[in-house]
């Protein structure tokens, strides 16, 4: 994926989520976005995945400029996948209807066909299992890993994905970041947001810090990690490397 | 239950059945000689004709009230607020408002210098029609607030997430907010279609034809008492218990999930 952000600006009230950024990446399978919370990562993935629209600054997504309108965003978000932290299925679908229902009405596949996808989908994850269920009879880990079967089911061009283990315990982290990681190894471009430095290290071909709505540092993993340049940076690492 | 308790419901149903019995009793010594079954035999076409009628007011008032429902719903969650404002304002002037007075109001003062002579020329009963429409705006009101609550529970998350899976905002309410916001509501809702039914019989100060203006009617031909009054409530009971179980019944069902 090719991606090239200029002067991005985006208010909320007196709060600047995006203050002016500029982000430019010639070719990166999976960018990680990292940085202290309320620094603009959740802002900046919710503006790139079309969710949000900038007050001003441009957006190219490989190649094409994002259109601010909201037809234009709405088939912006249809040819991509989003996750966020929680909450992300419908309540009162079972998982496998969760992702049968957008296939049918967003992408127009006939019922057959959107039940066949499904499946597969829910299969790749080893899901099948639980297709029958409702959400509530799903863990935390479960419902991110349907979740992220139904981003993933119409073969979205970007997936992006906000904070996805944040509001996981330790053994359900892990096991959503190992289906991240797989669908990074298959070819998936992601822009992911995160907490985790070990895993942003280990699936990412480029990092972004992002500090007070700018980007403040973007390099490939093993210099990010290791050499930061930026002040605030090597200040962040300090503080979460320490325990 | 303990022993006292047990005692104790005996008593209290005890001096119930008698305070019914007396009652009853006392009413059917007074009006005994007085009444006579085979007058509302008479009358049953009229009854039945008037039951059924109220029956079709009720169904149409109850399709009319869903309309205007959702329209109030939609109009007080509309971008535009020059919409929200002038649907807030008529809720709040049809909600604070008897039905009593709507009717005569909208009958007389609105509806009838301005329909009745179109309606008549096709041959349709201008009365039914405006009564119904103007039931229907009234429990529509109330409806339309039921909905509004059932639709602002759903999380704001549950929004994202629709529109993340690429959703359109028709789509979102279809698929995603209606279905989960009507298992909230269809309790209150059953409600709602009770009150309507009993509403109903408001519309014979218009002179709609319904159930309680045909035994009205009945009654003051007949000089009839009891037997004009006691079929007269079955009548209503009939219609509203039904609607009064499936509310139970849905309020049971759902009270579990989610």
């Amino acid at each position: 994926m090719k991606l090239e952000v200029t002067d991005l600006t985006k208010r909320y009230g007196k709060t600047i989520a995006a203050d002016g950024l500029n982000l430019s990446l010639e070719s990166a399978r999976v960018l990680v976005l990292i940085g202290p919370s309320g620094g603009g990562k959740s802002t900046l993935l919710r503006l790139l995945g079309g969710l949000e629209t900038a007050d001003s600054g441009r957006i190219v997504m490989n190649g094409f400029p994002l259109d601010p309108q909201e037809d234009a965003l709405q088939a912006y978000r249809r040819r991509n996948g989003f996750l966020f932290q929680q909450f992300n299925l419908f309540p009162h679908l079972t998982a496998l209807r969760n992702i049968v229902l957008p296939l049918e009405k967003v992408h127009g596949h006939p019922p057959a066909q959107a039940l066949a996808m499904a499946e597969q989908a829910l299969a790749r994850f080893s899901l099948l299992d639980h297709a029958a269920k409702l959400p509530s009879q799903l863990s935390g880990g479960q419902q991110q890993r349907v979740g992220i079967a139904r981003a993933v089911a119409h073969q979205p061009d970007v997936l992006f994905l906000d904070e996805p283990t944040s509001a996981l315990d330790p053994e359900m982290t892990a096991e959503v970041l190992g289906l991240i990681e797989k669908l990074a190894a298959a070819g998936q471009d992601i822009i992911l947001s995160t907490h985790e430095m070990g895993f942003a290290r280990a699936v990412a071909n480029q990092v972004a810090f992002v500090s007070a709505g700018k980007i403040e540092e973007l390099a490939v993993p093993e210099l990010l990690f290791t050499a930061p340049k930026s002040p605030l940076c090597q200040k962040f690492f300090s503080r979460v490397m320490r325990y | 239950m303990s022993r006292r308790h047990t005692l104790g419901n005996v008593a209290v149903a005890l001096a119930l059945v008698l305070l019914f019995g007396w009652l009853c009793t006392t009413v059917f010594a007074l009006l005994g000689t007085q009444t006579d079954w085979s007058k509302a035999w008479e009358y049953r076409e009229t009854l039945w004709r008037g039951w059924w009628m109220t029956l079709e007011i009720s169904l149409a008032a109850l399709v009319g009230s869903v309309f205007f429902g959702l329209l109030f719903m939609l109009g007080q969650r509309s971008p535009l607020v020059v919409v929200r404002w002038t649907c807030r304002a008529f809720l709040e002037f049809v909600r604070d408002t008897p039905l009593l007075v709507h009717l005569l109001f909208g009958y007389f003062v609105i509806f009838a210098p301005l329909m009745s002579r179109p309606l008549g020329d096709r041959g349709w009963d201008d009365k039914w029609m405006i009564g119904v429409l103007l039931l229907s705006v009234f429990e529509g009101a109330y409806l339309g607030e039921i909905l509004r609550g059932g639709v602002e529970s759903i999380p704001k998350t549950q929004w994202e997430s629709a529109r993340a899976v690429g959703f359109s905002r028709v789509q979102i309410y279809r698929y995603v907010i209606f279905p989960q916001a009507l298992r909230r509501v269809l309790p209150a809702m059953a409600g709602l279609f009770v009150s309507l039914i009993k509403d109903s019989s408001l519309l014979n100060v218009i002179g709609v034809a319904e159930y309680f203006y045909n035994t009205k009617n009945f009654i003051s031909r007949s000089y009839a008492g009891l037997e004009g009054y006691v079929p007269l409530a079955l009548g209503y009971l009939i219609l509203t218990l039904p609607v009064a179980w499936l509310s139970h019944w849905l309020e049971k069902r759902f009270r579990h999930e989610t």
